[in-house]
């Protein structure tokens, strides 16, 4: 991978050097600082990194902030950045994931994590990189990325422009490596779009992305209240977490979301008005849970969602076949 | 101390500049140490420490890596100190705890340790 590290400490920047070198074939540029960053990037149009690891504690423009505007520029639009936090920074994390960080490594370095972290976020650059070439490109990167993500809307694909929501790549590592202490107070849920493959099927595919962009901003404005991350697993599905004890009452909290929905104006390009609504899953506590539960948490939260689309169907589908024949 | 990074080839030469370093970073942090407890407004001595805590945060984060376990403990113990005064209900108050210069002095001698055993071998 051609990696931009950046970081204020110069001992890191050798570390990572060092570690690069050791843990696979990359090619690694470094800055000091977010400006120095900003402009090493513009150097580098012709040939864009594949991801960025950034310091989140930095004198000046901090990582967060620095994530943030590499996510607004096209080019980088969906690529991976990893925060390097030290153990002090849990508070942050949170923070950097809300600002599109994919992942984060913890200072001081531990070689095994490090190693594994980088090789996750690789198989993750190869992926797109495949995606693209399957898309047969077209001159426009960013459009390129996304028609390559809406081949199939089983995939995750990320909503991009709504604080909270982020990538379901970080989300997943965002989950995973939060302790148990952390784990406390949060509870994960999801919310799947009815008829989403009718959807998808029916709808351009610039349609259905804005639709699923439309909805997760409706979920979005609901949770506002609240301390969340939201993130689109495919299918139309928006895993959620909250934190701070927030433990909804799914039924309501489904109705108060399909009712903005219902006061929203939803359209397609061309002007058809859409009238998406959703089903919510089981609302399940983290306390407790930890490594592959948390993993059979995020599931759960998951299949109850989309069953419980599937069962509106069936019921409804049901209803008008006993007014057939009554 | 995270053995597999002292294997890495090249790690000598980190730990070496990390070393030269550290006589530089150790005397920075002990003057804004010393500044803070001398301070006698609210800004200057959360500047001071704040610049200390900037420093100590930096050694936390690769000392560990470098083989320097203990020294690593010590500047996260410092820097958690900092900030929990920094973060605290005595923040606007032109103090500074003890606690602190008694940590950061703990953290110098270490430094010096190091530094001098480096010199030695």
């Amino acid at each position: 991978m051609k990696i931009l590290a950046v970081d204020d400490d110069p001992i890191i920047l050798e570390l990572l050097a060092q570690i690069l070198s050791v843990v696979g074939t990359h090619e690694l540029t470094t800055a000091a600082n977010a400006a120095e960053a900003l402009g090493t990037i513009a150097q580098n149009g012709a040939a864009p990194f594949d991801c960025f690891l950034l310091d989140i504690h930095m004198l000046g423009l901090g990582g967060v902030e620095l994530t943030r505007q590499i996510h607004q520029m096209n080019s980088y639009a969906f690529t991976p950045i990893i925060m390097l936090t030290a153990r002090s920074e849990k508070s942050y994390i949170e923070r950097a994931f809300a600002a599109g960080a994919t992942d984060y490594i913890t200072k001081p370095f531990d070689l095994t994590e490090f190693t594994t972290r980088i090789r996750i976020t690789e198989e993750l650059v190869l992926s797109r990189k495949a995606h693209i070439a399957a898309a047969k490109p077209a001159s426009a990167r960013l459009k390129v990325t996304q028609a390559a993500e809406l081949l199939d809307p089983s995939r995750p694909f990320t909503v991009q422009g709504i604080k909270g929501v982020i990538d379901y790549t970080a989300m997943e590592n965002y989950v995973a490596q939060l302790s148990r202490s952390s784990l406390f107070g949060s509870t994960v849920f999801a919310f799947t779009l009815r008829k989403s493959e009718a959807y998808n099927d029916a709808l351009a595919a610039e349609d259905f992305r804005f639709l699923i962009r439309d909805v997760a901003q409706v979920i979005a404005d609901t949770l506002s209240n609240q301390h969340f991350l939201m993130s689109h697993a495919g299918n139309g599905t928006y895993l959620c977490i909250t934190r701070s004890g927030y433990h909804p009452d799914m039924a309501q909290l489904n109705e108060r979301v399909n009712i903005s929905l219902n006061n929203v104006q939803i359209m397609t390009v061309d002007g058809t008005e859409l009238y998406p609504r959703v089903s919510a899953g089981a609302a399940i506590r983290l306390v407790w849970k930890s490594g592959e539960q948390i993993s059979s948490a995020l599931a759960t939260a998951l299949t109850t969602a989309t069953d419980a689309a599937a069962e509106y169907e069936r019921l409804k589908t049901d209803f008008f076949q006993i007014g057939k024949s009554a | 101390m995270n053995a597999h990074s002292l294997q890495m080839p090249g790690i000598d030469h980190i730990r070496a500049h990390f070393v030269a370093l550290l006589e530089d970073r150790k005397a920075g942090i002990a003057q804004h140490a010393l500044a803070a407890w001398d301070g006698e407004t609210v800004e200057d001595i959360n500047s001071h420490l704040e610049h200390a805590r900037n420093t100590l945060h930096q050694i936390a984060g690769t000392a560990g890596t470098l083989g320097f376990d203990a020294l690593g403990a010590t500047a996260e113990r410092c820097e958690a100190q900092i900030n929990a005064h920094l973060d605290g209900p005595y923040a606007d108050l032109a103090i500074c705890p003890g606690e602190i210069i008694w940590c950061i002095d703990t953290f110098v001698e270490a430094c010096t340790s190091i530094i001098e055993a480096s010199g030695s071998t």
